[in-house]
């Protein structure tokens, strides 16, 4: 049986893995998946912390923070959509228009 | 009559709030409208001089009004010994403004009177204002005017000059609003009364610890040396004098810089006394080294304006020796050093842009033997001039006499060097003279140049009446500035006035032969301070008493 | 839940409906009357405001009523930001009538998103739980991406809201795993019983660690170093009154959680995170301000200007003083007006979708617009903090908070900053006053005039008469501060 800590680092590592995909990879697709690792990782930390306080306030956000997720990834697939109709490239590189 | 100080410091406001509607094609009235403002302010601020009790030496004719109660902040204005001449002489220059002003500005005059006023109102609030915030919000308001002054009418440069001005001023005014907040908190903490005060009056009987004192020393001490300006801090003053409108450096000159000095004499001596004794010698030393610089470099321009501007860095110089020589003369002597600078130097840059008028340019090698061509013209400059250099028996003279006098007592070596100063504004002033208005006529255009016209006489005269007055009967404004100077003695040593006065003039008159005059020249006025003190004014605790009972009174 | 409750949520619930009803309005045929959308939106706008007005008579006398499970309040703080989220909706609504008119964009999805973003803020400002705080942002963030890219055929603001939907849902992820991290140690989401754990904890590295993550979340909505990348892009590449909204209401809303979160929450752990966000707060001012000068687009200036201001902002977080705590607020608003005011004079210039960008654009803008150029000069003089504009009366509140805690040295850095800013803001000013010379053109609709006026009587009513506004704010920030005294 793993422990609590186990769990947590579970967490950590997904969280890590997911915040270097999103600055290293460069296909916007990618990118949103490794968004929504960190934001899983996020949530079985709750649900982690919720089993070890014995106090449901976590589960019930962990379901709140997957129905955001939904939402986001609804929103970030249309922007990525947008951008591949006017560009032909859902590279985050090719978006060079602002010169930051 | 109460309020009056509150009319004399909103009528200009009011007067440019009135201009806001008149159309902008009608230059005749506007003017005339601006000038009438001005003329009123000017009446009234007399009735201040008339209603000013000579013996007191606390705030007089004291308003005050909750601003921001919940932090202590109030709308407080009085006058004493050491402001009343410095609101008067801005009462007087801006009319002599708008008056110079009258045929040389053709580009957008609505907005220059404005202008003008609404620096008049803030340099009479700063001048009156006896809350710390108060007096911050009118010295950043001065601000916002000049920069239009020199960006919109100004020269060629003058967007440079513009921003170098309104850049220097506001980076040292930023770190004395953090002094002054942190000022205002001291209070808080030494009283544990829960809201912070900025009533110069209270923060006067602060006893702050010395490290405290240093820190907020150099925070407002630099706010006021980039205003005076000292050196090395004067960079902005000659391209700003350069660039702006003839109007805008009598005003520059005449009255803003003197924020700076009167910064020093209000705030920085009383409110942290030991580190302005320690501190004296650097400022002083500083001031020197501006003295000499100043007229060294008066000397090469070959621009007049820009001479007229060094000439300034000079005399400024020793207004700022004099307060840190921290001695009843000395100062005396600042203060009214400030009132003759405005005079002379505002008188200088008038007739300079009266030539300027005729012939746009300001080179001295331009002219020659105008004197012929321009007599009543000639007479006025060399009027002026003579004081600026401190002949006897104008202006210049008490002002600089006093100052080098009693700085002999505190750092004879600096007031030698100082000395020397005086000689070379002679020289280069009289160089000036010599260049532009003798010798043989070289040029053609200066055999028709017209003489002074009606309007510029009327805006140069009352200089001329002031700078004679002053320098015939220097009493007449020294009377009414020795008690408050005193009880500023008495606060930066923690003496008793009566001792220091008295001491002070003793040493002048054993240790330098020339104090004798001074002393002739003052007899009268201590007499009559005396009187006045009998009235009751006892030490720095003296003035917070005072004001609380004319406040009951009103 | 009681009915009584519900009334408290009327608000957020009229929002809410009214975003919903928007949304349903050109499906039934409302497409053609696009111009009618304004009117509506703004009698929504209206109806909200009374709402929120209204529910501070259901809780009159209690400052503080949490409701629903303790996840929601409200209170003197919450009305205040409330009422000015709605104002600046209102106010945005107005700017972009034109902008929508002329490029030909559904108007009905655009105020609907705007309606949805303002109950988002109106849930963060009542949040007392770091669930209710999140929903809210998310709800206000989700609005946000979709108006940055409301030009859909312009590549720019395409790129724009990918930039800024990328940089936001990370941050979010990462305020996210703070909130984890806070939850797992203190055993809570609500602000008040993490306060009550951690007044019996020591200091440890997970909670530590989950208060820098918040920190570093919020601080991305507030845009500050080094949080702020996005900004610059975002502003230009926005549709320029969502920018306006971005740097002025989503704000305000991120200042209004960080407020409460750090004085309600963290008091106890005052020492140990004050010196991180000093840093943060100090680069802010530093890298914000010096990159300002070097910008030619206006909007990029202001943005980087912004992002000076989150970090003077940020001084009254730091303080953690009850002059700190009314700082926020009243420099909150000031910023807001002013800000909404340059925004104003901006959409006034410009010729097409992006111009009315250069600081050549204002070129003699006095001749041609006077009253705006005045105005203009005001907003500006507020930002850099001159007197007698608002902008003095909100940074000598964080100043003096800064210098009463002991944060002298952020207070000089911010001072100085403040002098350097004055250069960029007196470019403008030199480009509308001194310099001759035609800028772009200007279409000064009766909606604008009214955005520019509104915004500078409070400019210079608070900078005049700051009495009653400092009242105001003390009022709806006195139960907050209470908090901090007693510990």
């Amino acid at each position: 049986m793993p422990s609590t800590s186990d769990f947590l680092m579970l967490s950590a590592t997904l969280f890590t893995v997911g915040l270097i995909g999103v600055i290293l990879r460069r296909n916007m697709i990618t990118v949103l998946m490794c968004i929504e690792l960190m934001l899983n990782a996020v949530n079985i930390n709750l649900v982690t912390f919720s089993h070890m306080l014995g106090s449901l306030e976590g589960q019930i956000f962990t379901i709140f923070v997957i129905t955001v997720a939904a939402g986001e990834a609804a929103v970030g697939l249309a922007i990525i959509i947008q951008l591949y109709r006017l560009k032909s490239s859902i590279n985050v590189d090719d978006a060079r228009n602002l010169n930051g | 009559m109460t309020g009056l100080l509150t009319v004399v410091l909103f009528l200009p406001i009011a007067g440019a709030i009135l201009l806001v509607f008149l159309p902008k094609d009608i230059p005749g009235p506007i003017k005339g409208g601006g000038l009438l403002v001005s003329l009123l302010t000017f009446l009234a601020s007399l009735a201040i001089v008339g209603r000013f009790h000579d013996g007191i030496g606390g705030f007089q004719l004291v308003e005050s009004h909750a601003w921001i109660p919940q932090w202590g902040i109030n709308y407080t204005v009085g006058v004493y010994g050491i402001s009343l001449w410095l609101v008067l002489l801005t009462t007087l220059l801006t009319p002599v403004v708008i008056l110079a002003s009258w045929n040389s500005i053709h580009k957008h005059p609505k907005e220059y009177v404005i202008s003008m006023l609404v620096m008049e109102s803030a340099m009479i609030g700063a001048f009156l204002a006896m809350d710390l915030v108060l007096f911050y919000v009118f010295f950043e308001l001065m601000l916002l005017p000049m920069y239009l002054i020199i960006g919109v009418w100004g020269g060629k440069n003058r967007i440079y000059a513009a921003i170098k001005f309104f850049l220097f001023t506001i980076a040292g005014s930023l770190l004395m609003l953090l002094g002054i907040i942190y000022l205002g908190f001291q209070q808080v903490h030494l009283t544990a009364g829960g809201v912070p005060t900025f009533e110069i009056t209270q923060l006067y009987g602060l006893s702050l610890p010395p490290h405290i004192q240093t820190i907020l020393f150099f925070a407002f001490a630099l706010a006021f040396a980039i205003k005076v300006p000292l050196f090395p801090l004067h960079t902005w003053l000659p391209d700003a004098h350069v660039e702006a409108p003839t109007g805008g450096s009598i005003i520059l000159a005449g009255v803003m810089l003197k924020m700076g000095t009167y910064g020093f004499l209000r705030f920085v001596l009383p409110f942290f006394p030991d580190a302005s004794i320690h501190y004296a010698p650097l400022l002083i030393c500083l001031s020197v080294i501006g003295i000499i610089y100043g007229a060294l470099v008066a000397w090469v321009q070959p621009d007049m304006k820009k001479l007229v501007a060094y000439s300034s860095v000079s005399h400024l110089g020793f207004c700022v020796m004099g307060i840190f020589a921290i001695n009843q003369a000395s100062i005396e002597g600042s203060i009214l050093q400030m009132v003759n600078h405005g005079l002379s130097t505002g008188a200088l840059f008038l007739l300079v842009g009266v030539v300027y008028e005729r012939r746009h340019t300001r080179m001295l090698a331009d002219y020659g033997g105008i004197a012929r061509t321009m007599p009543v013209y000639t007479v006025f400059f060399v009027i002026a001039m003579l004081s600026s250099v401190g002949l006897p028996g104008l202006n210049g003279f008490v002002g600089e006499f006093l100052i080098l006098a009693g700085s002999f007592q505190t750092h004879p070596g600096y007031a030698t060097v100082a000395a020397i100063g005086v000689i070379l504004a002679a020289i280069y002033l009289l160089w000036l003279i010599q260049a532009v208005f003798f010798g043989p006529i070289t040029k053609d255009e200066n055999r028709s140049i017209p003489d002074i016209a009606w309007n510029e006489i009327a805006a140069v005269v009352p200089l001329i009446i002031m700078i004679v007055w002053i320098g015939i009967h220097p009493n007449t404004f020294l009377r009414r500035m020795e008690p408050s100077v005193q009880q500023l003695l008495a606060t930066v040593r923690g003496e008793q006035p009566e001792k220091v006065m008295t001491a002070s003039l003793a040493a002048a008159a054993t240790r330098s032969p020339v104090a004798q005059t001074l002393l002739s020249v003052r007899s009268g006025a201590r007499m009559r301070g005396r009187q006045g003190l009998s009235v009751g004014v006892q030490g720095p605790k003296g003035a917070q008493t005072e004001v609380s009972v004319l406040r009951v009174t009103r | 839940m009681t009915w009584a409750d519900t009334l408290l949520l009327l608000p957020e619930l009229i929002a809410a409906t009214g975003a919903s009803i928007l949304l349903i309005v050109p499906v039934l045929g409302g497409r053609a009357r696009g111009h009618m959308a304004k009117w509506a939106m703004l009698a929504l706008m209206a109806v909200t405001a009374l709402a929120v007005i209204g529910s501070t008579y259901a809780v009159a006398g209690v400052q503080q009523t949490p409701t629903f499970r303790a996840m929601f309040a409200v209170d003197a703080f919450s009305v205040f930001f409330k009422l000015l989220f709605v104002v600046v909706i209102a106010l945005v609504t107005l700017l972009s009538e034109d902008f929508l008119s002329e490029e030909r964009y559904s108007t009905w999805e655009y105020y609907s998103l705007l309606a949805f973003a303002l109950c988002g803020m109106m849930f963060m400002a009542s949040g007392v739980s770091l669930i209710t705080i999140y929903i809210g942002l998310e709800l206000l963030a989700l609005s946000s991406y979709i108006l940055a890219g409301y030009y859909k055929n312009h590549e720019e603001s395409t790129e724009a809201a990918m930039k800024y939907f990328i940089l936001g849902t990370v941050s979010s992820a990462i305020l996210l795993y703070g909130i984890s991290l806070i939850y797992g140690v203190c055993g809570s989401m609500r602000l008040s019983t993490i306060a009550a754990a951690l007044s019996t904890m020591l200091s440890n590295d997970a909670l530590m660690f989950g208060i820098m993550l918040l920190a570093a979340g919020l601080c991305f909505k507030i845009a500050a170093v080094p949080f702020h990348v996005w900004t610059p892009d975002v502003y230009v590449g926005a549709p320029t009154p969502i920018s306006a909204f971005l740097s002025t209401g989503s704000k305000a809303a991120a200042f209004a959680v960080f407020a409460r979160v750090f004085y309600v929450a963290f008091p106890a752990f005052h020492l140990d995170w004050s010196n991180v966000l000093a840093a943060i707060a100090a680069l802010s001012m530093i890298v914000g301000n010096l990159a300002a000068i070097t910008q030619t687009n206006v909007k990029r200036m202001l943005a980087y200007s912004s992002i000076s201001h989150a970090g003077y902002s940020l001084l009254g977080i730091i303080a953690m003083n009850e002059m700190g705590l009314r700082g926020i607020l009243i420099y909150t608003m000031v910023y807001v007006f002013a800000n909404l005011g340059i925004w104003a004079t901006i959409l006034m210039l410009r010729r097409h979708a992006y111009a009315g960008e250069s600081v050549e654009d204002f070129r003699g803008l006095h001749k041609r617009a006077p009253f705006a150029a005045f105005s203009m000069v005001v907003f500006l003089l507020s930002l850099g903090g001159i007197p007698p504009t608002a902008g003095f009366i909100g940074k000598y509140f964080l100043f003096a908070a800064a210098v009463q805690a002991g944060f002298g040295w952020l207070a000089i850095v911010a001072v100085v900053m403040s002098a350097v800013s004055m250069f960029y803001y007196l470019r403008l000013v030199v480009a509308m006053y001194l310099e001759e010379g035609s800028g772009a053109e200007t279409i000064y609709s009766p909606s604008l005039r009214f955005v520019t006026a509104l915004s500078l009587t409070v400019t210079l009513v608070v900078g005049f008469i700051p009495e009653l506004p400092i009242r105001q704010v003390i009022e709806s920030s006195s139960h907050l501060v209470g908090r901090v005294v007693q510990r």
